[in-house]
């Protein structure tokens, strides 16, 4: 379809010079029979302009022409077609060969150059204009597929980042599974053990020594119940924590945030996306805006996590999302959820991500 | 006088209906003109150019034709899509259809008066007597724009009504007698003369450039009695198509 | 020839078609003859007029169809776009040629001049096609009946006195006579000329081959197909 536009000019050329024709023809003294000279050519042309006709088909203009040359001056002007088209096909060498009529022609030859020389250079111009064109059609589609490329990548490493926070999660559970059981399992095991065998005692040193036993053991396991969890709590923020943190260390101005639901619903890489939210409004905000309030509302029901962040500042209406925001709706639409913009009152950022149901 | 704030929008209709724009007044133009150019030569016995002689029938010849625009407008809202509508509105519904009526030979008038500026300044024929001219246009805008609100009225089917109207068009240029010379009778002497609006504006103008006054006024008095006649025969055909 | 049946069968079931179809040609047959110009009878001049307003009223029906969807629901039946035209052009021309057959011959019966009337009836007839195709051509440029229809009839008017159908070429200024060789309708004058004065059988051939060559030019050009 784009191959309509340098095709409209060709096709206009074609027929103006139909239309030249007639001028010359009633300008000229030639016979009523001469006409069908410009009739036969305005069919050639018109079968053009339909379908795509070979090359060869040229032959039938120059013979046409040919045919007329004994009887109208017309003829010679109307070889300009042929030479036109074959420059349009790329077949110059062609179509300068036609310039020999120019040594037959009686009257008026070295106009006739002129002509013929600005016929072959619309015919040359039109040729490269094509083939341009196509070389451009061809660039456009590979820079679309490549966009399409990047997208899709885009798309499935966002979900590869998912699905490994989800197996990370996993083997961290399987850790503190395995540490509890190394550490806490065989004490608490052998006190309770000993303790039932206390109960059937009756030596009472040696009764005496079994307690001890097992307060050493109780002992033991509580020292390591708390390094256990001594060394597995993270030393950086996580979830909820992480966002009033932020919200925390924000200075510049006054920031509300209520939260509401359970937070443990969450998962990991979800507050990682809630986390980037907050922080890329709050900078745009910084960056942009003159507002002085900022509003933080973040609620967990059992089916979804909403992060709604307003603030009171006004935004010029035409301003529009800027690539952080847009990497963010992909994100987020990723998780299966959404991210959406209003710009009325202040500026509203409201996001919604599905929890996974069982964890 | 509601109907009066209905005027501006008859008047934007008219002047946006290209194709009647295009009909009554480029085509006239260029008929004019290119009969100008092969006439130009030509001169008639009592030794005026014969282009003008045509130029005056042209002009007078797209009068018959002047009620389309009014029989298409009362039949889109009286009749057709917009008869709810106009029916609905707090005014007079026959006030509104003269107002119609009005504007389009206004329109038509002024179609004429443009056509005759154009061949006094562009192709140089002088009007004799410009008043009458304009009263004779006027006579013809409204007895077409009557004959053609009659058929409007008296067939059912518009598209006939319309066939009609062309009819009445060429029907009268024919019987002029302006493409082939008509048989001698009773019935065509009488519709090439006396019972043909066209030639009777025709004579009365040329007339009136002899300065036969009396003639003059005696046939557009026959003019103006024809529209009296058959404006009364389009009140009744109207009143009974309402009900 | 199923569409070419249903052409005819529609063409002459309306009523309004049937009577302009019928009725304007026999009263060409009535019209009387001229003084000096023209030299045939008046009917016979403005036939010619009276085959371009049937030819362009003929080609509407294919303006209609488009208009109501009757070509998309063609392009997806089994039947071509070459079929749909074809079948209904030559259900037109029929009709066209039976006119001028009434015409030609329906002249001689009533007693007119004619001088040869078979070549005239010839004549119509590639004036016929001709009238046609550039009806053809005509539409392919509109969607809607009315405008066509009427943007053509000022056409009409234009050609048939600029091609010297209304008025003789002869007293034409010499730049528009020949500007006329333009309008197929001066090579229908120049025929019926022929008709009364010619002498050299090429010279019709001529006149009949350039109305040929305009009815092939037109037909390119309006049988692509539109579909909206």
């Amino acid at each position: 379809m784009k191959q309509k536009e340098p095709m409209l000019f060709i096709n206009g050329w074609r027929f103006l010079t139909i239309g030249f024709l007639i001028h010359l023809w009633i300008i000229g003294e030639s016979t009523n029979g001469s006409f069908i000279l410009i009739l036969l050519l305005l069919i050639v042309t018109s079968l053009r302009w339909r379908f795509a006709l070979p090359i060869w088909f040229v032959l039938v203009d120059v013979f046409i022409c040919f045919l007329f040359t004994p009887h109208t001056n017309i003829s010679y002007y109307a070889l300009a077609l042929p030479i036109f088209e074959l420059a349009l096909k790329g077949k110059w060498l062609l179509s300068l060969l036609i310039f020999i009529s120019l040594f037959f022609a009686q009257a008026a030859s070295s106009l006739l150059f002129w002509f013929y020389l600005q016929t072959f250079f619309f015919g040359v111009f039109s040729f490269i204009s094509l083939k341009n064109q196509v070389v451009y059609r061809q660039e456009a589609d590979e820079q679309r597929k490549a966009r399409y490329e990047l997208e899709r990548m885009k798309i499935d490493l966002l979900e590869a980042n998912q699905s490994a926070s989800h197996q990370a999660k996993l083997m961290e559970r399987n850790r503190i599974a395995s540490e509890l059981h190394d550490h806490l399992g065989h004490d608490l095991t052998g006190a309770s053990l000993a303790l039932q065998a206390y109960e059937y005692i009756q030596d009472s040193r040696e009764a005496e020594k079994l307690l001890q036993e097992v307060k050493n053991r109780l002992k033991r396991s509580t020292k390591n119940l708390r390094d256990t969890v001594h060394n597995m709590t993270p030393t950086t923020w996580m979830g909820i924590e992480s966002l009033e943190n932020i919200a925390h260390y924000f200075q510049q101005l006054d920031i509300n945030l209520q939260k509401s639901g359970d937070m443990q619903a969450v998962s990991a890489h979800q507050w990682g996306l809630l986390e980037a939210c907050l922080k890329e409004a709050l900078t745009n905000v910084a960056r942009h805006s003159n507002a002085t309030i900022v509003e933080v509302d973040l609620q967990v029901t059992e089916s979804i996590v909403r992060l709604l962040i307003q603030d009171n500042g006004s935004v010029e209406k035409n301003s529009h999302t800027g690539s952080g925001l847009r990497s963010l709706q992909i994100r987020s639409r990723s998780m299966g959820g959404s991210l959406s913009i209003n710009r009325k009152n202040g500026f509203l950022l409201v996001c919604v991500i599905p929890l996974e149901k069982g964890g | 006088m509601r109907v009066l704030s209905t005027v501006k929008f008859t008047v934007l209709r008219m002047a946006r209906n290209y194709i009647v724009l295009l009909l009554l007044l480029v085509i006239p133009i260029i008929l004019i003109t290119i009969f100008s150019f092969i006439l130009s030569e030509s001169v008639t016995e009592t030794g005026v150019p014969y282009h003008y002689q045509n130029a005056l029938t042209m002009v007078l010849v797209f009068q018959l034709f002047a009620g389309a625009i009014v029989m298409y407008l009362i039949d889109h809202d009286l009749f057709k899509e917009n008869r709810m509508r106009i029916y609905t509105l707090p005014f007079n519904q026959r006030m509104y259809a003269f107002s119609i009526m009005i504007c389009g030979a206004g329109y038509s008038i002024l179609l004429g008066v443009l056509l005759m500026i154009y061949t006094q300044f562009v192709l140089g024929i002088i009007w004799a007597n410009w008043a009458w001219m304009i009263y004779i246009i006027s006579l013809m805008a409204i007895l077409s724009i009557i004959v053609c609100l009659i058929f409007t009225f008296s067939v059912k089917k518009y598209k006939i009504a319309e066939r009609l109207s062309e009819l009445y068009g060429v029907g009268f240029v024919v019987l002029a007698g302006l493409f082939f010379p008509m048989p001698e009778n009773i019935f065509f002497d009488f519709f090439g003369t006396y019972g043909n609006p066209l030639t009777l504006s025709i004579m009365s103008i040329n007339e009136m450039g002899q300065s036969n006054t009396g003639k003059a006024w005696f046939q557009a008095n026959i003019l103006l009695v024809a529209i009296v006649l058959l404006f009364i025969v389009m009140l009744n055909l109207g009143r009974r198509r309402k009900l | 020839m199923t569409i070419f049946r249903f052409a005819l069968k529609r063409v002459f079931g309306n009523t309004t078609n049937l009577i302009f179809l019928t009725i304007f040609p026999i009263a060409c047959i009535f019209l009387p003859k001229g003084e000096g110009w023209p030299f045939l009878p008046y009917g016979y001049q403005y036939f010619g007029i009276l085959i371009l307003f049937i030819g362009i009223r003929l080609a509407t029906i294919i303006l209609e169809d488009r208009g109501k969807g009757v070509v998309k629901r063609l392009a997806v039946a089994p039947v071509s776009h070459f079929q749909y035209l074809s079948q209904n052009l030559l259900a037109y021309s029929v009709i066209l040629i039976l006119q001028c057959a009434i015409v030609v011959y329906g002249g001689i019966l009533f007693g007119q001049e004619l001088y040869q009337p078979s070549r005239l009836f010839l004549l119509f007839v590639s004036f016929c096609f001709a009238s046609l195709a550039i009806a053809l051509a005509w539409i392919s440029f509109y969607r809607r009946k009315d405008t066509s229809f009427l943007l053509y009839m000022s056409l009409i008017f234009l050609i048939v006195v600029l091609g010297g159908l209304i008025i003789p070429i002869e007293i034409f200024p010499d730049l528009l006579k020949r500007i006329a060789v333009i309008f197929p309708t001066y090579w229908l004058a120049e025929g019926l000329n022929w008709i009364v004065f010619g002498e050299n059988i090429l010279d019709f051939l001529l006149i009949n081959s350039v109305l040929w060559l305009y009815t092939i030019v037109c037909i390119i050009i309006g049988s692509t197909r539109k579909i909206y």
